[in-house]
């Protein structure tokens, strides 16, 4: 054998093939990966190839996958240039007219040369080849010419005896058997053209194609009947079943039940004494049982026992044996596998996989070989895992899962590279926590801590380990069981981009999932994870669309938190949040609400933290104006000042209102004001004249001075054009005007401490109810051009009777 | 150019003496053609013959033996008249065994043997006078004894245990098996129907050499009494491998035989000759000795070969 022995690597079960649809490989134990493209080129141009049709639904499919499957063949083990061709394959470099003169019956189907000359030839490979397409002519030939049975004469099948040729072999196998399968289809034809025409040609009837025996008139029977004779007249044994098999569907014409016929196939197979020659007749005749409608799984498991024998006593002198053989041995188990895959298939055909209950009652079984590593062609890793997967489906007793992760881990712990070690891991990581096994859990991280720390993680084992802890997350239900997880938090820290970010999101969904947050060391480990994910942004590691999830997370984590009466060091919180979240508007947002509401609850929990109160309100103050929007920061403003104004601190709740003035007219100068920014603006100038009330005036800029700096607003010029907007303002203030002109207002500040209300502060002041006269006066004018303003007539309408209610219920209070 | 040709009612041209043998003649002329009748007969006879050997010097060079009528019958279908030109069909219908006929014609079954052949021929011919060359067809037809004559189904397979091993071996062993020894056993029946294959089972229980190969040889045994004496002769029908190759030891492979029509039939035990048959299981070790003798005769005892040759009758079943 001149090639060299190609070492299989790993093995692909994926064939891709042009034009075809791709073939469903699968593997019980494992997902299989990558793909080969095979070029097309192959001897399907054969011209009775299209012709084929052994009863077609059920054989359809199966044509397409064969092809796919003697490709991948080809594809896998491809073959060298020349080939050494002994006796066995003298048909194919002699001419063949040596036996054309045999007339005895014992010749008439044999080797007339026999099989003991052991005379080494080398023909190229595309002779050898050539001279098989020759063959299949010359079937055709004498086939068309009437002589149906001396095509048994030109069989090929005897050349599958030479397994000398080890990596050629399967390149023949192919070859060879697509000539037996189209004498097959043409033996198949012509008896069902028996049972369907008379001798004169006419049609009797047509077969159904689930015909029974009965339907098979005597006369095509005789004829089958022949045929499986003149096949049984072969003294070899290897092409007798072969041939047999290739017209194995024909045994329909004869028998309703075929599984005699399979089991005596595969008793007589058990007379070939070459591993290889056996490996590939078990495979031909799955082939051709698949042809039969409905047949019994339980021969595949017999073909498997019976090629495992075979293979055995070829594993096991691995060690024994030395040299060349020893590599012989190897290439011939390559060799084999394809074969043992193809029948692994058939038997799990409508399975996909093993049925639970086979690994469940099997784990064992199976860790045994995945361990010992029989089919070393396979990832071990992979096995591994995906008998972690099946553990977890089958809800296997924690015994076993002991037993099993003791075992793995027994053998994995030996991996040098994390990756493998982590598809290992993740297989079991379900089913460990399943069982709760803690300590298990924990042995597996440290593990991973050992591999995975102080070295730089590759983005694929950066995947893996997100798999792992997003698993672990999954079946948590409390943070602080992660938290108090040993070595947890080391490998997230060594972990890094999308992977890290996505795990640090669910350990905040995970967080805000339960009421408050109060545990510090919680708080600082949330707290880093929401900066990390926070320094994320921006970066490729983080989709825009995960902005918005990302802070309402953070806020809704600032908002959990929850230092109980420790109101310093939660306003410390909030700072830190302030510096690190600087750029997150819902997050500041938040932290105002906290802020003020810190304030209240400190306000009610004790009289004399003022300090704190200003403390929290210089926060706000200073916060509020980085807030983007205009609209939250009026409200937030509003909000901030009403708090300041319940904790009497009147110079806080003052100047928080300028703000809010000034940033209204800010607002209003905007050229982009949206009638749903109209909306908003009336609004908070509604709130704002309600808050008023209560806000004592400052007598050093005079009692009205608030309400003449919202007169000017309005007319400013900005908003001339929103009659809607100028008449309800001038409502609000008419309104509030009223209000702080009455004895006794309305409402005051429920603070503990009385804030003195106008009322009070300018009892029976002449000149406080003056002033409020006089603005009240000036107001009226402006009604009037406000109104006019307003184009459309019904709206006007509407408008100046909004106006007149207004002013008919003040002066109502008035009088 | 004219054409005559016999065609009968069955494809497989098997028929029982108590049947009726249906058929008909065909005629293709291309002219019509006058005749002084179309007779068809029936010819059925043992033909023997003797070969060297255990036969005497006279006998080889005798030879043939006279043949064995089994039946002799000459029947007219159409008395002298025309066939037309183009396609005549002249169907027919002959009894092969009268009722009252004498008992001595038995129907041996059809058998091509080596020695001895009982072949049943028709043939038809068409007498055209003395100018012209009578036309004449014939054709072989197939018997199958009688169903009266058949055994009852199922024939229970009696199945006899065999052993082979180096003890059992008349001849010469190669010096590995004589000291290292095998033993292979299995189950053969000694009767088996002709309808069905011949099923019986073998194990290499254990070897010394490696195995090339393992055939079942069937086997014919033709018997003619030449005078006083029998001219028996043993020669091979068919060889069966069942096992190509080391086969793994304790392993039982099947024994599955077709037997070949016409070249077996019931085992016949008559008068003036008999046809028996026999299996040979022959055990081919692996040797570099039997490289050199790549075309000898299977039954040949050699140093590499083990054989177990046992009787099988053969036998018609309903």
């Amino acid at each position: 054998m001149e090639g060299k022995m190609v070492r299989i690597q790993s093995y692909e079960l994926k064939v891709d093939v042009k034009d075809e649809e791709k073939d469903d490989t699968f593997d019980p134990l494992r997902a299989s990966r990558g793909s080969i493209v095979v070029p097309s080129k192959n001897s399907e141009d054969a011209p009775y190839a299209s012709k084929s049709d052994i009863s077609s639904s059920y054989v359809q499919p199966l044509g397409k996958e064969w092809t796919t499957f003697k490709k991948f063949l080809v594809q896998k083990f491809p073959p060298s240039k020349t080939v050494a061709v002994s006796s066995a394959a003298d048909l194919v470099v002699r001419s063949h007219k040596a036996y054309e003169k045999s007339n005895t019956h014992l010749d008439e189907l044999d080797d007339p040369l026999g099989s003991a000359v052991e005379d080494v030839k080398f023909i190229s490979q595309q002779e050898y080849t050539a001279r098989l397409s020759e063959m299949k002519n010359e079937i055709l030939c004498t086939w068309a010419a009437g002589d149906h049975f001396k095509s048994l004469k030109l069989s090929v099948a005897r050349l599958l005896r030479d397994t000398a040729l080890l990596q050629f072999y399967p390149t023949l196998f192919t070859l060879a058997t697509d000539i037996l399968d189209m004498l097959g289809d043409m033996v198949w034809q012509r008896i069902k053209q028996k049972a369907e025409f008379s001798e004169d040609g006419s049609q009797n009837h047509a077969l159904p194609e689930d015909f029974q025996v009965s339907d098979v008139c005597s006369d095509a029977k005789e004829t089958c009947h022949n045929w499986f004779c003149k096949i049984g007249s072969i003294r070899d044994l290897l092409p007798r079943i072969y041939l047999e098999l290739a017209i194995l569907p024909c045994w329909r014409f004869l028998l309703d039940d075929t599984t005699d016929v399979i089991q005596r196939l595969l008793a007589m197979m058990r007379g070939l004494g070459n591993p290889l020659a056996s490996a590939y007749c078990h495979l031909y005749m799955v082939y051709c049982v698949q042809k039969l409608p409905l047949c019994q799984k339980g021969y595949l498991v017999t073909c498997i026992k019976d090629i495992n024998r075979m293979m055995l006593p070829l594993v096991s002198s691995k060690e024994t044996t030395e040299g060349r053989n020893n590599e012989n041995y190897q290439v011939l188990v390559h060799l084999m596998e394809p074969p043992m895959w193809y029948i692994m298939k058939c038997l799990f055909k409508d399975h996909q996989e093993l049925p639970p209950e086979a690994v469940r009652s099997n784990t064992l079984h199976i860790l045994d070989l995945i361990a010992c590593g029989i089919g070393s062609s396979f990832d071990q890793c992979m096995n591994f895992r995906l008998l972690g997967f099946r553990l977890y489906e089958t809800d296997a007793p924690v015994e076993i899962v002991n037993v099993v992760l003791e075992r793995v881990m027994q053998d994995v712990i030996e991996y040098q590279d994390l990756d493998n070690f982590l598809k290992v891991i993740d297989g079991y990581v379900d089913v460990v926590l399943q069982n709760q096994m803690k300590v298990q859990l924990e042995g597996l991280l440290e593990r991973i801590a050992e591999r995975a720390c102080n070295k730089w993680i590759k983005d694929s084992e950066l995947e893996s380990l997100q798999s792992v802890f997003i698993k672990i997350l999954s079946h948590t239900k409390c943070l602080e069981d992660i938290i108090e997880l040993n070595f947890f938090a080391e490998i997230i820290d060594v972990m890094r981009g999308a992977s890290k970010n996505a795990i640090n999101m669910r350990i905040l969904q995970i967080a805000t999932r339960s009421g408050c947050i109060r545990c510090p060391t919680t708080i600082q480990f949330l707290f880093e994870v929401c900066q990390g994910l926070h320094n994320a942004k921006g970066s490729s590691d983080m989709l825009d669309s995960d902005y918005q999830p990302l802070e309402r997370l953070c806020s809704c984590f600032v908002h959990m938190v929850d230092f109980g009466t420790e109101w310093e060091r939660h306003l410390a919180f909030l700072i830190e949040c302030r510096a690190t979240f600087a750029s997150a508007d819902e997050i500041k947002e938040t932290l105002v609400h906290h802020a003020n509401c810190l304030v209240m609850k400190a306000l009610k929990d004790s009289k004399q933290l003022v300090s704190f109160g200003k403390s929290c309100l210089a926060f706000s103050e200073a916060t509020i104006p980085s807030v983007a929007t205009p609209v939250k920061q009026l409200y937030l403003y509003l909000e901030t000042a009403e708090v300041a104004l319940t904790s009497s601190l009147v110079s806080h709740s003052d100047g928080l209102i300028d703000s809010t003035i000034s940033s209204l007219q800010n607002f209003v100068a905007q050229d982009s004001v949206t009638p749903l920014d109209v909306d908003r603006i009336i609004c908070i100038i509604q709130k704002l004249c309600s808050l008023l009330i209560m806000v004592p005036g400052n007598p050093m800029r005079g009692v009205t001075f608030i309400p003449k700096s919202l007169l000017s607003l309005v007319n400013s010029h900005s908003l001339q054009k929103t009659a809607r907007l100028r008449v309800r303002i001038l409502c609000a203030n008419i309104i509030m005007l009223a209000a702080l002109s009455q004895h006794k207002l309305p409402y005051s500040p429920c603070g503990t401490k009385e804030v003195p209300g106008n009322d009070l502060l300018h009892f029976d002041d002449l000149y406080y109810h003056e002033e409020l006269a006089s603005i009240c006066g000036h107001i009226l004018p402006d009604f009037v051009h406000a109104v006019k303003e307003e184009a459309s007539p019904i709206a006007r309408g509407s408008l100046a009777l909004e106006a007149c209610n207004c002013i008919v219920s003040a002066l109502q209070v008035w009088s | 150019m004219s054409e005559l040709e016999i065609k009968l009612s069955r494809s497989n041209r098997i028929y029982r003496p108590d049947e009726p043998l249906q058929g008909k003649i065909i005629t293709k002329f291309s002219s019509s053609v006058s005749h002084y009748g179309v007779r068809l007969s029936v010819n059925g006879s043992v033909n023997l013959q003797v070969r060297g050997g255990s036969a005497g010097v006279i006998e080889s060079v005798v030879g043939v033996l006279k043949p064995i009528t089994i039946v002799k019958r000459s029947v007219e279908i159409r008395p002298s008249g025309k066939i037309s030109s183009g396609t005549t069909e002249i169907p027919f219908s002959l009894i092969l065994k009268q009722p009252g006929e004498r008992k001595s014609g038995k129907f041996y079954e059809t058998f091509h043997g080596e020695d001895i052949s009982i072949q049943y021929l028709l043939t038809v011919e068409v007498a055209r006078g003395y100018l012209h060359k009578s036309l004449s067809a014939t054709l072989e037809f197939i018997i199958e004894s009688e169903k009266a004559e058949h055994l009852e189904l199922p024939i229970s397979p009696e199945l006899v245990f065999f052993y082979i091993t180096q003890d059992t071996q008349k001849h010469p062993l190669l010096s590995e098996l004589k000291s290292g020894g095998f033993r292979v056993s299995g189950r053969i029946p000694t009767q088996c129907s002709l309808s069905c294959a011949l099923r019986g089972e073998l194990t290499v229980e254990a070897s010394a050499l490696p195995i090339q190969s393992i055939d079942i040889h069937l086997l014919r045994v033709e018997s003619i009494l030449v005078g006083d004496r029998i001219a028996s002769e043993t020669s091979l029908i068919q060889t069966t491998q069942i096992a190509d190759g080391d086969i793994s030891r304790g392993l039982t492979l099947p024994i599955y035989v077709l037997l070949p029509r016409l070249l077996t039939c019931p085992s016949v035990l008559a008068g003036p000759f008999s046809i028996e048959f026999k299996v040979s299981i022959v055990i081919n070790f692996q040797s570099e000795l039997s490289k050199l003798h790549p075309k000898s005769d299977p039954r040949t005892p050699r140093l590499w070969l083990a054989m177990e040759t046992l009787p099988l009758e053969l036998v018609r079943t309903r």
